[in-house]
């Protein structure tokens, strides 16, 4: 093969592997799991507010109703948030799930939250029983720039007992509801995920739904 | 038995031979493997316990077992064995037929057990490992080239990384020592094959059904643990995790066996007057190599058995509430790791000294100095694994003792240097196509080396450790070096297999591709570490966006490099310049073979008087 | 000049040795205060100081192996046509092997001296009032309490020149502890606990990462600290509620 040719060859060869490598990373970035966004809804000047859930399954939240691969495991209804940057925000978390002892006591404490408090059930407090949790939602990462965030509100469990209510094929009873307020600082991605262990495996108990994207962690955009 | 005990070589035909093998290739294999592996899952859910825990583990575990026995029936691996057992064992006609006479193309994808049919087994095999792992680099750098997870979400990033680094670290063990142990040690030696040419064939298609288990690994759950393994988060990994697990022993039994077989070669059956000190150096770096994996890989088999107890038996090896520990498997990973490191270098450097003295046409420096380097090497190798672990608080008190071990590798490295640049010195530096990536290989090495000695030290360490100057100065020592000698070597021998030269064209734009790729996207990552970006992080602070950003495009350059490299291997191999048997005008025994290499290599072996670098007396042939 | 005259002049070489040696050493000179995280510790210090003293006895090396590679290049090149004739055999020279051989030992029994006793100083300890803290780490969080009090919390605050001994231990699977402005790093590990020591020198934050692969989010895994003012320390100390 002549010099010339070499090099048509090379550049074809560059053009043809760069293209099919695109082309599969296109098919690859198309078929990962991402979860559609909960948008924060506006709820006046800088505030907006947050309502979802989590399940002692996965049969009423984003998995679908015949709960995707893994019915059994534990999920929050929605997985990646988007707020708007320097904003409060007001969340509402539904939990549905029992419970028990944390890994770490403290994290039955409020943090992070304005106030440092939370409202459970209407009731305002700064801590729970670390021993009857049934999840919590922890919301930290850096964007690096401005102040990390860190933010963990305990989910007691749900002791209530009576009528259940049938949402998508599941059946749950009253939920404990949980409102607390923060505010976002500037424009990056920062992860969330629950502190419970509820994932099952020998170490820490956080293998299964707490180690797989889409069940008990997802990422909060600020915009 | 080896067919290096038939005295004549001549033959016509094996109509006669090969008996069941007629019908075996890659093909019967799959299927076996398949059906192996669907019968083991439903014997295993028929008599498993569902309720158990282990349950999926224990399932999961026996299937990649009935799939490595399936796929070593359909393949033909048990064939000589089974034979032996009911005492009909093969005729001459059998081992001819096994040895692919007259078989074409087709003994290419059969249990062949011609050294030098494996020898181009191993070269598709490295680079299909390295493809792969190549692909998911540029997975990596793609998810990196932004924070924020915009292209694959942590999981998958997590399993990438993971599968990326044990495919590079796989596919490097077997770059240079794969290949060119079997197609040219055997020559080198004098000899007419392998010394055990079944296992040959054995090792080979092991290694196929370990890399097949290992790909398989992202297609059922992934494997987000880090290439490390570290336990005890192995814990929280789905089967894919018993899939690794069982990739890891498939692969120790196909490199041990590869090592046997190479020590064993070049030990016994070398011809006569090849005396040790007349040995190609190559054969040198091969065999110090071959005898350090035999010491290593076992500990990676210990690791990943006891990580398939904890996890099919409910052992505790690894789960401290259990009493146990993943210093555990700290350990015995590393004992494994780092004389793995090189087990990788010495085939590579062996063959850089090898293609420096033709090359340069001069003898290899100081030869006897060049081999007491590299056994001094492989020697300390053993005796400095924990610098691995100097930030995991294990043993605090032994931190003085390993940095002493590890600071002295400096001087054998040192030796290398010294070897490559006075064998060329003052040489006729012939500059063809192996020589540019010798050069890639020493600048390079320079910079895996001297970064090498700020991480030894473990005031330094505790801060660069686990960051990305980690990740960039062991991808200066793999990427930048080990693979620029897996590319000379093989623009050095292509022709040897092939008859042609590999193209000279596009292997020096590949060559400039590599060797600005590297640079680019090692040096950002340096900067990456300095600047305090730890590893295997999916997202990143934006302190580190613009150096990502470069070496995610310096990754770009090399996947450019090498899919010309992969061009110019496909395209010369029928339509490259015809070379003739010694292209290079060396003196070793492999060149004074015909090309293409008959089968057993030589008509009447060779008597061997002098070491091949006396290129001033050369006889041209 | 013919080619085996210009062969033999070295006087490029030694230029292209010094020249390239005042580049690395100019560069490991600038380069850990240019891109590193500005030192808040003693252990900080040195880890900078030792770099610094490696890459100025590395540079001559690397720039010898560096410029003998150039010159060979430029001149032990064949440009004539086809197959170059054998060069002068050179099989060995004593000298030259012990002279590298000494010169390369003498230089790493000198790292190693300086490694040695840098690591001495590095775990020294003043032993003075200690502050003592517990760190826990778990997928994906760190946790500070305070030995001797009630206090927990998420982001570290330290006192300016007071030595602080972290006891570090896991919830569940092994992360790594480090503090990118500080140079120190040890394992969290499940069951037991390591401990590290640091005084810091310098007022402002710093930061927390995990340096240990520990699963989903552990990219998340970082938090920042900050390092005040004895009385400050104080205040803020006592100014926490209690938790647990």
């Amino acid at each position: 093969m002549n010099r010339s040719r070499s090099i048509v060859v090379a550049l074809v060869s560059i053009v043809l592997g760069g293209a099919v490598l695109a082309l599969a990373g296109f098919a690859l970035a198309s078929a990962t799991p991402h979860q559609k966004a909960l948008e924060c809804v506006s709820s006046g000047a800088n505030s907006c507010n947050l309502n979802f859930s989590v399940f002692p399954d996965s049969l009423a939240g984003e998995h679908g109703s015949d709960g995707g691969p893994h019915p059994d495991w534990v999920s929050y209804s929605n997985d990646d948030l988007v707020v708007p940057a320097n904003t409060v925000v007001h969340v509402t978390i539904d939990q549905y799930d029992s419970g028990g002892s944390l890994n770490n006591a403290y994290l039955g404490t409020v943090i992070g939250t304005i106030g440092g408090v939370a409202k459970i059930d209407g009731k305002t407090v700064t801590k729970v029983d670390p021993n009857n949790v049934g999840h919590t939602f922890t919301l930290r990462g850096m964007p690096g720039n401005g102040t990390p965030i860190l933010v963990s509100v305990p989910l007691p469990a749900d002791g209530n007992s009576g009528t259940p209510v049938t949402l998508g094929s599941g059946q749950y009873a009253k939920p404990v509801v949980v409102t607390f307020s923060f505010k976002t600082g500037s424009k990056g991605v920062y992860e969330w995920n629950c502190e419970f262990p509820c994932g099952g495996s020998r170490e820490g108990q956080f293998g299964f739904a707490m180690s797989t994207y889409g069940y008990m962690s997802g990422t909060l955009t600020v915009r | 038995m080896s067919t290096s005990t038939i005295e004549k070589t001549v033959h016509k035909g094996n109509a006669s031979g090969g008996g069941l093998a007629r019908r075996q290739n890659f093909l019967t294999g799959l299927v076996g493997g398949i059906i192996f592996a669907w019968l083991f899952w439903w014997i295993a859910r028929l008599v498993g316990d569902q309720s158990s825990r282990s349950f999926s583990d224990l399932t999961a575990t026996s299937v990649t077992l009935g799939w490595l026995f399936g796929f070593w029936l359909g393949i033909g691996a048990l064939n000589g064995p089974f034979r032996w057992l009911i005492g009909r064992d093969q005729t001459r006609e059998d081992q001819l037929y096994y040895a692919g006479e007259n078989l074409g193309v087709s003994r290419y994808w059969k249990f062949t057990t011609d050294h030098k049919v494996v020898g181009v087994q191993y070269i598709v095999m490295t680079m299909v490992l390295l493809g792969a792992g190549g692909i998911l680099a540029m997975a990596i750098r793609t998810n990196l080239i932004t924070p924020g997870n915009h292209f694959v979400n942590q999981q998958v990033y997590n399993s990438f990384i993971s599968m990326h680094g044990m495919l590079m670290i796989l596919g490097m063990i077997v770059a240079v020592a794969g290949p060119w142990a079997n197609f040219v040690v055997p020559i080198m030696v004098g000899a007419r094959d392998m010394a055990f040419p079944r296992l040959n064939a054995l090792s080979l298609w092991t290694l196929v059904a370990a890399a097949a288990l290992l790909l398989t690994t992202l297609a059922v759950g992934g494997l987000p643990v880090g290439w490390v393994i570290l336990a005890p988060i192995t814990n929280q990994a789905g089967v894919g995790m018993d899939f690794f697990a069982m990739a890891i022993v498939v692969f120790t039994v196909s490199t041990t066996v590869a090592g046997v077989n190479t020590l064993a070669t070049v030990v016994k059956m070398r011809t006569k007057g090849m005396t040790f000190t007349r040995l190609p150096i190559f054969v040198w770096g091969s065999i110090i190599a071959a005898a350090l994996g035999l010491y290593a890989f076992p500990y990676f088999l210990l690791a990943e058995v006891l990580q398939l107890m904890d996890r099919n038996f409910q052992t505790s090896f690894y789960v401290a509430s259990g009493g146990g520990t993943g210093w555990l498997q700290a350990n015995l990973f590393w004992m494994m790791g780092h004389p793995e490191v090189y087990v990788i270098l010495l085939p590579a450097v062996g063959a850089i000294f090898e293609i420096a003295a033709v090359m340069s046409r001069k003898p290899v420096f100081s030869y006897k100095t060049a081999v007491g380097g590299m056994v001094a090497l492989a020697g300390l190798s053993i005796l400095v694994w924990a610098h691995h672990m100097f930030t995991t608080g294990w043993a605090p008190t032994l931190g003085g003792p390993f940095m002493l071990t590890t600071e002295l590798i400096s001087i054998p490295t040192g030796i290398f240097f010294l070897v490559l640049i006075a064998t060329m010195w003052r040489g006729n530096v012939w500059f063809r196509l192996p020589t540019l990536w010798v050069y890639g290989f020493i600048f390079d090495f320079v910079i895996g080396g001297v970064t090498g000695i700020y991480l030894s030290d473990i005031p330094i360490d505790n801060q660069f450790h686990g960051t990305m100057f980690v990740t960039a100065h062991f991808h200066y020592v793999f990427a930048g070096s080990v693979l620029f000698g897996a590319v000379a070597a093989l623009a050095f021998w292509y022709p040897k297999v092939t008859g042609r030269f590999l193209n000279e064209t596009m292997g020096r734009i590949s060559f400039g591709l590599t060797f600005i790729g590297i640079q680019v996207t090692f040096i950002s990552m340096f900067l990456s570490g300095l600047k305090g970006m730890p590893r295997r992080y999916s997202s990143y602070s934006m302190l580190f966006e613009h150096t990502n950003f470069i070496t995610t495009i310096g990754g770009y350059t090399i996947m450019a490099g090498m899919l010309v490299l992969l061009a110019a291997v496909i395209t010369s191999w029928k339509h490259g310049e015809a070379s003739g048997p010694n292209p290079w005008h060396a003196n070793s025994l492999e060149w004074m073979v015909p090309t293409p290499v008959p089968l057993e290599n030589f008509d009447v072996l060779p008597v061997i008087t002098e070491d091949p670098y006396n290129f001033a007396e050369k006889v041209d042939h | 000049m013919s080619q085996s005259e210009n062969k033999k002049s070295l006087v490029g070489f030694y230029w292209t040795w010094g020249i390239l040696t005042v580049v690395g050493v100019v560069i490991g000179l600038w380069a850990p205060g240019r891109f590193m995280p500005a030192s808040m510790s003693g252990n900080m210090h040195l880890s900078i100081l030792t770099i610094q003293v490696f890459t100025v006895c590395a540079a001559p090396v690397a720039a010898g192996i560096y410029a003998a590679t150039l010159h060979n290049i430029r001149h032990d090149r064949w440009r004539g046509e086809g197959v170059p004739p054998a060069a002068e055999a050179v099989r060995g020279n004593t000298t030259l092997v012990s002279a590298w051989l000494i010169a390369s030992s003498v230089l790493t029994v000198f790292l190693l001296v300086w490694g040695l006793g840098a690591l001495a100083v590095d775990n020294s300890s003043t032993g003075k009032n200690p502050l003592v803290v517990d760190v826990t780490g778990q997928q994906w969080l760190w946790t500070f309490h305070y030995a001797g009090t009630d206090v927990n919390t998420t982001q570290l605050v330290l006192p300016e020149n007071r030595e602080v001994q972290f006891r570090i231990t896991s919830d569940d699977v092994t992360h790594g502890f480090w503090i990118a402005q500080m140079a120190v790093q040890v394992d969290a590990n499940a069951g037991v606990f390591t401990e590290i020591h640091t005084t810091p020198d310098k007022l402002g934050t710093f930061d927390i990462r995990c340096t240990q692969f520990c699963g989903l989010n552990h990219s998340s895994m970082v938090t920042t600290g900050e390092v005040v003012s004895p009385q400050n320390f104080q205040k803020w100390l006592t100014s926490q509620p209690a938790t647990i």
